[in-house]
């Protein structure tokens, strides 16, 4: 009887464990067909825009990607996928038309902003600020 | 012989040579701007209809000018606690008896919405259509113009018919124009004149006078109201919202107070939560705008019976758009 409690108070250590050092997952690479990596931003930065794509952000992205988007939204813990940290060169060294492309058709956990956002000159804004949070 | 001329004739001549160089003048400039507008014309830069006037379909009770993008699904729940007035006893009215509706809209076409839902109060079933006529533009339109009408149907058992003669008096049709003006970035107001229309009236009254006996209709079928509505945003995600409701027809008895509503708005990327006080306990608009009984104001009844104000009730709205 003590046995079968000490196997089975191991096993559920065991399993608190694994699940304890499980990290999400790092992303993995998201191909951008070239016809939309190429495609040429029509929505110049200016303040406006840059106001606008940080209005839309605050109410659509921070809660994943954080409000300086680093990630840390309140919401990205319970995600499968770390979001990436925008702040990087890795990010930053994107093509507009690939951000563009990721923000309309989304992947997992990040969703398609195609409808959320209808407007492709609002996902161009927000474009235009995610280059604002370079570092 | 020495040429002389005579300065109010130098004056004219001067004069009429200005005349003519402003007028030459504003010929190249209309050509200047006929030649800007047959290149704009090559590539016409089409003005777009201004963004977020509302962040949700609701604005308290009221239906906002919005209409939600083709293919969105939204569900809606919506509550209304007991009134304020009684205070700790009833914890402000949270734990009094409350009334509850929950709702579905989808978009199937652009600027159309289709709702359904069923309200507590009543087993009220009602059902929806909102149309965008006009979205204010700049330089085009000043105004975004929505439609909104709804039916409802009172649901409620009915045994022996003591309630309805016909099943026609359950039905009560509801029809409002919303007129919005997004002024700037943070502020938007609303005004919507409404008809609500009653199957059934509550019965007739007798008066008694030295003209003799006369019989009114307690309440006109057709009741005329208008709801002033705003929205002024704190931040991208937080606003404070009012709204105001005048009844317009006067009835024989049982006029319906006017309400006075008022909160907060939180949005997110997929919800929108509202968190107010007003006067109206009833999910319907028709019903609300026939029977409300709570009154923002103190008032006098013709009778001379005072009426206390203060009566609200905390409620909230909240919205889940799947898109």
């Amino acid at each position: 009887m003590k046995i079968k409690l000490m196997l089975t108070t191991s096993v559920f250590a065991a399993s608190m464990v694994s699940v304890a050092f499980t990290t999400a997952q790092q992303p993995k690479p998201w191909p951008v067909p070239e016809k939309n990596a190429k495609m040429a931003n029509p929505v110049k930065s200016s303040k406006e825009s840059i106001a606008e794509g940080k209005s839309l952000w605050n109410l659509h992205c921070a809660s994943c990607h954080g409000k300086t988007g680093l990630g840390d939204g309140s919401k990205a813990a319970q995600l499968k996928t770390q979001p990436e940290d925008m702040t990087k060169s890795a990010l930053q060294a994107q093509s507009d038309g690939s951000l563009f492309y990721k923000i309309s058709e989304g992947r997992n956990d990040m969703p398609s902003f195609k409808k959320k956002i209808p407007e492709a000159e609002d996902t161009w804004n927000v474009v235009n600020y995610i280059r604002t949070l370079k570092k | 012989m020495k040429l002389t001329i005579k300065s109010p004739t130098r004056l004219l001549k001067a004069g009429l040579c200005m005349v003519c160089c402003l007028m030459l003048h504003q010929v190249s400039v209309f050509a200047q701007d006929t030649a800007a507008t047959a290149k704009q014309a090559v590539t016409p830069a089409k003005a777009k209809p201004v963004k977020n006037t509302f962040q949700s379909v609701w604005i308290i009770d009221n239906q906002t000018v919005m209409v939600p993008v083709k293919g969105t699904f939204e569900m809606d729940i919506q509550h209304r606690f007991g009134t304020v007035d009684k205070g700790y006893s009833d914890f402000w009215g949270l734990f009094a008896s409350s009334n509850i509706r929950i709702g579905v809209g989808y978009a199937p076409i652009n600027n159309l919405n289709l709702g359904i839902g069923i309200d507590k109060f009543d087993m009220l079933w009602d059902v929806s259509a909102k149309y965008a006529i006009l979205k204010q533009t700049n330089g085009k339109y000043p105004v975004s113009i929505t439609y909104y009408g709804d039916l409802a149907a009172d649901t409620r058992k009915d045994v022996g018919n003591a309630l309805f003669a016909h099943q026609t008096d359950r039905l009560i049709s509801f029809n409002q124009l919303i007129i919005a003006r997004k002024i700037n970035d943070k502020l938007s107001l609303q005004v919507a004149p409404s008809i609500t229309h009653q199957n059934s009236v509550q019965g007739y009254y007798t008066k008694n006078d030295s003209t003799g006996q006369t019989i009114f209709q307690q309440m006109k079928h057709d009741h005329f109201a208008i709801a002033f509505s705003g929205r002024y945003k704190l931040g991208d995600a937080t606003s404070v919202l009012v709204n105001y409701d005048q009844p317009i027809t006067k009835h024989g008895t049982n006029n319906p107070n006017p309400n006075l509503s008022f909160g907060f708005e939180f949005a997110t990327s997929g919800h929108t939560f509202q968190l107010f006080m007003g006067n109206y306990t009833m999910l319907n608009p028709g019903k609300n705008n026939l029977f409300n009984a709570n009154s923002p104001f103190a008032y006098t009844q013709a009778d001379g019976t005072k009426v206390k104000g203060g009566k609200f009730v905390i409620g909230f709205n909240i919205t889940r758009l799947w898109n």
